[in-house]
């Protein structure tokens, strides 16, 4: 029995408190975004989604003390071969899956629908972790660098052929997982610069403006460095590149699906189409906008009630909290995503194992992501995109599998002491 | 070191970063909620009141006399603002409304519709959907009278937002030709094809949007006033439309065929008066009007013998036979290059003249006839069928009408044997419609008319738009041509394949035809039968084709199958015509008649008198409903129409206009003594009738 306290003792209990409460929040709120006052149904009524939240809710507990019991050693060993299990679901999804939306992302079994998308998340987390964690894996050296990134691209690719945008995003995410691993730190100052003259070129509509910016600043920085000739002809070089780089982009653009080129333009001019496009984005900052200091209170939302809001209950749930809950209920969840995130950085930090370690930050880099531009997305930061809100969004597969994601860290963090120390 | 410093560091950026992107997050939120909120309530509004459409009312369709083919109906939601009410109005009536809500659509108790009045009334909202249920316009009538209702929109705050649904008050009746349209403005039929006057214009009013994805009225006028589509007025007569269906779906049952259509069109101005298309249904139960086959697309169809009209036609213009000459069917098989063309009769029919051919349907016959003609210019022959205007749509008033095939010498696929096959109605392919459009012109001496079914736009009694009818050719053929053509027609109906439909009252002209159906380019033991034809003969007022596909059983040709279904058509219409009746009854029939050009039958027994009027085919209804077994008659719009003669009443009867048998067996059964004068019907009598008398009494009457 002793052992047993000692066990239980070791359990993050601040993370998983942290988890609950997210759940729960996320529970209510869903019954909020559903709820129609006119035909007022219990919480708890299965015909409509918060009732059927909380039969995933309570299967979420069931995973969770399945992950807990389990050995700890199982999800190393397992890693390659659950990697492998769903690259198959993967590659079979677009051929056998069931068209929803255009997309063919999910799997129909019986009533239920399974997105195998959202659970290669953490199958390719563990792979990764499984990867890197030899002693010789050193990520200042390109040979690996291309390992990890075969590994991350893979099942991206084939998500790609769903196709499901969204999702595959996601897996960008890694990147700041390798960042913290020794990925070399002027990839990331490239793909800065990149986005940020990418941002720029589409924001700025006469491109040549663009032009004549990029060649001051490169000037300036020429004329305030060292004045060498060799140095000049290269900030030309990269500045002529970067020109050439803003019109091809314009043009890749213009040759995007209309729907796709709209949601990336709506950001810039949200009114370009307020009642077509940009109508999720425009409702959802209604929705956000006159929800005020502390809300209109809970139920009492008109935006969210009228079915203003698309895809209410699932991508854009947030909308919901921020008018019924207004600034103060938007402060306490993104207070709570951040403590839970920091909590995990000190929890992956803290591993006596690589494994474990960098395991945990592909949990930190996912939920950051999902968290960020859901969030974004909802507030016109960011193109809408479908990706849920961890642990509030409607939605079996995104709660099974956020959780499973989770708890198998949680249940890492556990066994620390345990595990081998192999750090290099 | 170095490795250690640089983890720091990366884990710090990490840090720095999550804080940087919820910073960015927290930061946006914040200017959305109170720097930019006002401005986002504002647009809250605007986008939450828009102008939209008020559907307008769309048009009906009639039948020629007037009856309606097709109707929008109101329907209605039921809405309460329930803060309208005053207090007293309110409190009086809130529970047996609540109760009358409640056993009307029995889906909540009384108490909780009265809950949901009463907390929306204290919550202050202005709109609550009592039931999104939609209910009828006498419904709705019923239910502006209950409490708090009844004070209106105004004083009571009941909005009934009306939808309407179309209807049509004879069923299936002409289903497919009066049509449908559906919400991408797709269909078929009238509905489809008058859409544009049917639909009228949609206004324009101030809406809100409210739960449920719902809009609100905020005034209750429009502020841009829907303008109402127009009717339609077609040409389709209901009776004969409903004895053409009836006798067409028992003919199919019984033959179990796969699909029949009739088209019967008055001979001189090309109106349509039915068209009915039924297809035994998918189940393979029941028969249903699921596709214009008389017009469109999937009835055009190698027509089979009842194109031989036109190669007769052709053969006639050319000027270089005779009726009378005499063609040689040899055993009924006769070779046309690599392909053998036979006769329906074993053993064939060996020499007979032209007229024998044709009313035989000989193919020998007619294709010999029309290769020795026409085969070393078959150019000619096409002409024929160019000249009769059979070679292209006519524009019918119907979208979706059939493109007749025909092929043409020196295209690819014309060859030697295509000429004789083409002119015994194969290898080519046109409507009902079409073949229909020429057995009119023939009955119409010629001239060939437009068939049409649409007569006028209307609206009210305001003719919009009126459609004449439209004369293609003045005429197809000579007179000579188009009366032996007339004749060949009649002979088919005494001597030829059409004999069964032979009818002595009056005569019926046409032709039958018995084609193999092509099913993947071969031709099948399944048939495709019509009949095509007009009658009176003599007068010719109606013209009709009646076409069944793929009948089963031993016989399966034209004659067998399509031309009783004529027959029984033409006979129930010829017996309700009284036009046609009186015309063809006019010498043999009594010559003292009334003002009306009626017989002079006044009074009698009632059964004795319809048997009379049925036998001379002229239509009699019953006035009301009664028991009397003696009636008076009147006329009334070309009918007469009996009326109870109360004589089991114990006044003196009224016995004018009887015969005396009548008179007498009447008035002795009330005891009284009849005494009379003259000859003939009862002109006057001694005692008024309704006056009260003892048995025994005599009663003089004056026959005249």
């Amino acid at each position: 029995m002793r052992q047993d306290d000692l066990y239980i003792n070791k359990i993050d209990w601040i993370s998983i408190s942290i988890y609950a409460t997210l759940v729960i929040i996320g529970w209510f709120n869903i019954y909020a975004a559903v709820y129609d006052e006119q035909a007022a149904k219990s919480i708890f009524d299965f015909s409509i989604n918060s009732g059927k939240q909380l039969v995933w809710i309570g299967t979420a507990i069931l995973l969770i003390i399945v992950i807990m019991v389990a050995d700890y050693r199982l999800f190393e060993n397992l890693a390659i071969p659950l990697y492998l299990i769903f690259l198959f679901f993967l590659l079979i999804t677009p051929f056998f899956g069931k068209e929803i939306n255009g997309q063919r992302a999910w799997f129909e079994i019986g009533a239920f629908r399974l997105q195998p998308a959202e659970f290669a998340k953490f199958a390719t987390a563990l792979a990764l972790a499984k990867f890197m964690e030899r002693p010789a894996f050193d990520l200042s050296q390109i040979k690996y660098q291309g390992q990890a990134i075969a590994v991350i691209m893979l099942p991206v690719i084939f998500i790609m052929l769903q196709p499901d945008t969204g999702t595959a995003m996601v897996y960008s995410s890694f990147f700041i997982m390798l960042y913290r691993e020794g990925m070399p730190q002027s990839y990331y100052a490239l793909a800065l610069s990149f986005v940020t003259i990418s941002l720029l070129s589409l924001a700025i509509e006469n491109n040549l403006n663009l032009a004549i910016a990029v060649v001051a600043v490169i000037a300036i920085i020429f004329l305030l460095g060292k004045k060498k000739l060799s140095r000049g002809i290269i900030l030309g070089v990269i500045g002529i590149v970067v020109i050439a780089y803003s019109y091809s982009l314009d043009y890749v653009v213009s040759k995007l699906p209309e729907h796709q080129q709209n949601r990336i333009m709506v950001l810039f001019n949200p009114d370009i189409d307020p009642l077509g496009v940009g109508w999720n984005v425009t409702q959802s900052k209604i929705a956000i906008g006159s929800g005020g200091f502390v809300g209109k209170g809970y139920l009492e939302g008109t935006q969210t009630k009228f079915d203003f809001v698309p895809e209410q209950h699932t991508d854009f749930i947030f909308c919901t909290l921020g008018e019924e809950f207004g600034w103060m209920g938007s402060l306490v969840v993104i207070v709570l995503f951040c403590t839970l995130l920091i909590r995990l950085v000190m929890l992956a930090e803290r591993q006596k194992n690589r494994f474990s370690r960098i395991y945990g930050y592909c949990v930190v880099s996912i939920l950051l992501f999902h968290f960020v531009i859901n969030i974004s997305m909802t507030i016109g930061l960011f193109p809408v995109v479908g990706i849920p809100l961890p642990f509030f969004s409607y939605g079996g597969s995104s709660l099974w599998s956020f959780t499973i994601l989770l708890f198998i860290f949680i249940k890492l963090d556990s066994h620390r002491i345990q595990q081998l120390s192999r750090m290099g | 070191m170095n490795i250690k410093r640089s983890i720091v560091l990366r884990v710090r950026i990490a840090f720095i970063l999550v804080a940087l992107f919820a910073g960015a997050i927290f930061y946006r939120i914040v200017h959305l909620q109170f720097v930019e909120g006002d401005k986002w309530q504002a647009k809250s509004e605007t986008l939450n009141f828009q102008f939209r459409q008020v559907s307008a009312t769309r048009g009906n369709i009639y039948a020629a006399d007037g009856s309606l083919l097709a109707t929008s109906l109101p329907f209605y939601r039921v809405v309460l603002d329930p803060l309208v009410a005053k207090q007293d109005v309110f409190a009086s009536g809130i529970d047996s409304l609540s109760f009358l809500l409640s056993s009307y659509y029995k889906d909540k108790s009384a108490d909780s519709y009265k809950r949901l009045i009463k907390d929306a009334r204290s919550s202050g909202k202005r709109y609550v959907i009592l039931n999104r249920g939609q209910i009828g316009y006498q419904d709705m009538q019923k239910m502006s009278r209950w409490p708090i209702f009844r004070k209106g929109r105004m004083g009571g705050g009941v909005i009934f937002e009306k939808v309407e649904k179309r209807y049509r008050p004879f069923n299936n009746l002409a289903s497919r030709t009066v049509g449908f349209v559906n919400e991408d403005k797709y269909g078929a039929g009238i509905e489809y094809s008058f859409n544009e006057y049917l639909e009228g214009k949609n206004g324009k009013a101030l809406f809100q949007r409210i739960a449920g994805g719902s809009w609100k009225p905020v005034f209750d006028a429009e502020d841009i006033k829907p303008d109402d589509g127009f009717d339609i007025l077609t040409t389709l007569d209901v009776n004969i439309q409903d004895v053409a269906e009836s006798a067409l779906l028992r003919q199919l049952k019984e033959k179990d065929a796969a699909f029949g259509s009739v088209i019967v069109m008055e001979v001189a101005t090309g109106h349509i008066k039915a068209i009915a298309n039924l297809q035994k249904n998918s189940g393979g139960y029941g028969y249903g009007e699921n596709y214009n086959f008389a017009i469109g697309d999937q009835g055009l169809t190698e027509p089979g013998s009842t194109f031989k009209l036109l190669s007769i036609m052709a053969l006639l213009e050319e000027g270089k036979i005779n009726l009378k000459d005499t063609v040689d069917t040899g055993n009924g098989t006769y070779r046309f290059y690599d392909r053998n063309m036979n006769d329906v009769k074993i053993g064939g029919y060996g020499k007979i003249t032209i007229q024998e051919a044709f009313e035989k349907s000989s193919n020998v016959g007619i294709s010999k006839l029309v290769e020795e003609q026409f085969g070393k210019n078959p150019t000619k022959f096409v002409s024929y069928i160019e000249k009769a205007g059979l070679d292209k749509p006519m524009d019918f008033q119907l979208r979706g009408e059939g493109v007749p095939y025909f092929k043409k010498p020196g295209e690819k696929n014309w060859y030697g044997t295509t000429l004789p096959w083409m002119s015994i109605g194969y290898e080519a392919k046109l409507t009902p419609l079409h073949t229909l459009t020429l057995y009119n012109a023939v009955a119409n001496n010629g001239k060939m008319v437009k068939p049409m079914i649409v007569q006028a736009v209307v609206r009210g009694n305001q003719i919009e738009k009126r459609y004449q009818t439209e004369v293609l050719r003045k005429s197809i053929a000579s007179n000579k041509t188009i009366q032996q053509m007339q004749e060949l027609l009649e002979g088919v109906v005494k001597n030829g394949t059409a004999k069964n439909v032979y009818n002595k009252e009056y005569k019926i002209a046409g032709k039958t035809g018995t084609a193999q159906k092509l099913i993947d380019g071969r031709y099948s033991q399944r048939y495709y039968t019509s009949f095509a034809g007009y009658f009176p003969a003599d007068n010719p007022k109606y013209s009709a084709i009646v076409v069944i596909d793929s009948p089963k059983g031993f016989a399966a040709y034209g004659g067998d199958i399509s031309a009783p279904v004529f027959k029984e058509i033409a006979d129930k219409i010829y017996s309700q015509d009284l036009e046609l009746n009186n015309k063809a009854n006019e010498d043999t029939f009594v010559a003292s008649t009334s003002s009306e050009g009626f017989p002079y039958i006044q009074a009698g027994k009632v059964d004795e008198l319809q048997m009379i009027c049925n036998r001379f085919g002229i239509s009699n209804h019953v006035n009301g409903e009664f028991t009397d077994s003696f009636v008076k008659s009147s006329a009334q719009h070309k009918a007469i129409l009996w009326r109870a003669n109360k004589t089991d009443a114990p006044t003196v009867p009224d016995v004018a206009g009887m015969s005396l048998r009548d008179a007498l067996y009447v008035l002795e059964n009330k005891g009284l003594r009849v005494v009379y004068q003259g000859k003939g019907r009862v002109k006057g009598q001694s005692i008024s009738p309704g006056s009260t008398v003892g048995t025994g009494n005599v009663i003089n009457l004056v026959l005249g």
